[in-house]
């Protein structure tokens, strides 16, 4: 089959699916009072915290990262202190071994 | 509570809703509903599906109505969350993973969704099996502009595309279909 016939067929079905526009008067029935009722449900259990809790994320990961940063500073400083310290006051063993 | 309201232009009861009168929604909801459940219907077969997507269209509409600018009419703004609530409605459904073949969906007579009134004509069902099987972006470019006949101008404003990416996704849609199609025979 060519596409030609094909592309015919395809625009047949197409208007005969257009024609048969599906029936949803049923569920449109009453739609309003269940679209308030759900709007009231969310406008009364959506509290400000949850929506302020979300957008504080960004600043908590921020925390995280600038916590961890300094975190690991201060290791290293500490580290290059302990060293310092270590080359000017030997332990005793160090001492000994001086000695001999 | 919606009748008496009736006569009032949409965009004073978009006004008297931010003031906080929820009855002008509903009424806003009375006015546009049966457009927003006609597009839903030609992506969602299953009348709860349906009544999702259109709860979801008139909650992110509440939610969002100041951002409605008064450039275009209420029911423009309302179709143009319909395309986005319907789009994401087809890719949620692609990522659930349920693709079956064409031929399975016939057989079953069922398209993923589970239609609840399957469509009379058995050439609309081969119709809906093909259509069901395509990408979400084909999908709903070819309903629109096909079954819902939008212009290619029209379905840029309502996705957000450009003209030429709507043009290049319906020409791929329809090759796709006629590919689909063509292997059921």
């Amino acid at each position: 089959m060519n596409d030609r016939d094909l592309d015919g067929q395809l625009d047949a079905l197409f208007a005969l699916a257009r024609a048969s526009r599906s029936d949803t008067s049923a569920a449109e029935f009453a739609f309003e009072t269940r679209l308030l009722a759900r709007l009231r449900a969310q406008t009364e259990t959506g509290p400000v915290w949850a929506m302020v809790s979300w957008r504080l994320i960004p600043f908590f990961a921020a925390c995280v990262v600038a916590l961890t940063l300094w975190h690991s500073q201060v290791v290293a400083e500490t580290n290059e202190a302990e060293q310092m310290f270590y080359v000017e006051n030997p332990g005793p063993l160090d001492s000994w071994n001086n000695l001999n | 509570m919606v009748s008496a309201k009736s006569s009032t232009p949409d965009e004073q009861l978009v006004e008297a809703t931010l003031a906080g009168d929820d009855n002008a929604f509903a009424e806003l909801a009375h006015r546009h509903k049966s457009r927003v459940f006609g597009v839903a219907a030609r992506f969602a077969r299953d009348t709860a599906e349906i009544e999702d997507i259109c709860q979801d269209v008139f909650v992110q509409a509440y939610f969002k109505l100041r951002q409605y600018r008064r450039d275009s009419p209420f029911e423009h703004w309302v179709l143009r969350i319909t395309t986005h609530k319907c789009y994401d409605y087809l890719r949620k459904r692609r990522r659930s993973g349920i693709l079956l073949s064409v031929d399975a969906l016939l057989e079953s007579g069922h398209e993923p969704s589970a239609p609840e009134h399957p469509a009379p004509h058995p050439d609309l069902e081969r119709l809906h099996a093909a259509l069901a099987q395509l990408l979400p972006k084909e999908r709903l470019v070819i309903t629109l502009l096909e079954l819902e006949e939008r212009s290619v101008q029209e379905i840029a404003d309502l996705t957000g595309w450009s003209t030429a990416n709507v043009k290049v996704r319906a020409f791929r849609a329809r090759a796709a279909l006629r590919k689909l199609m063509e292997n059921q025979k």
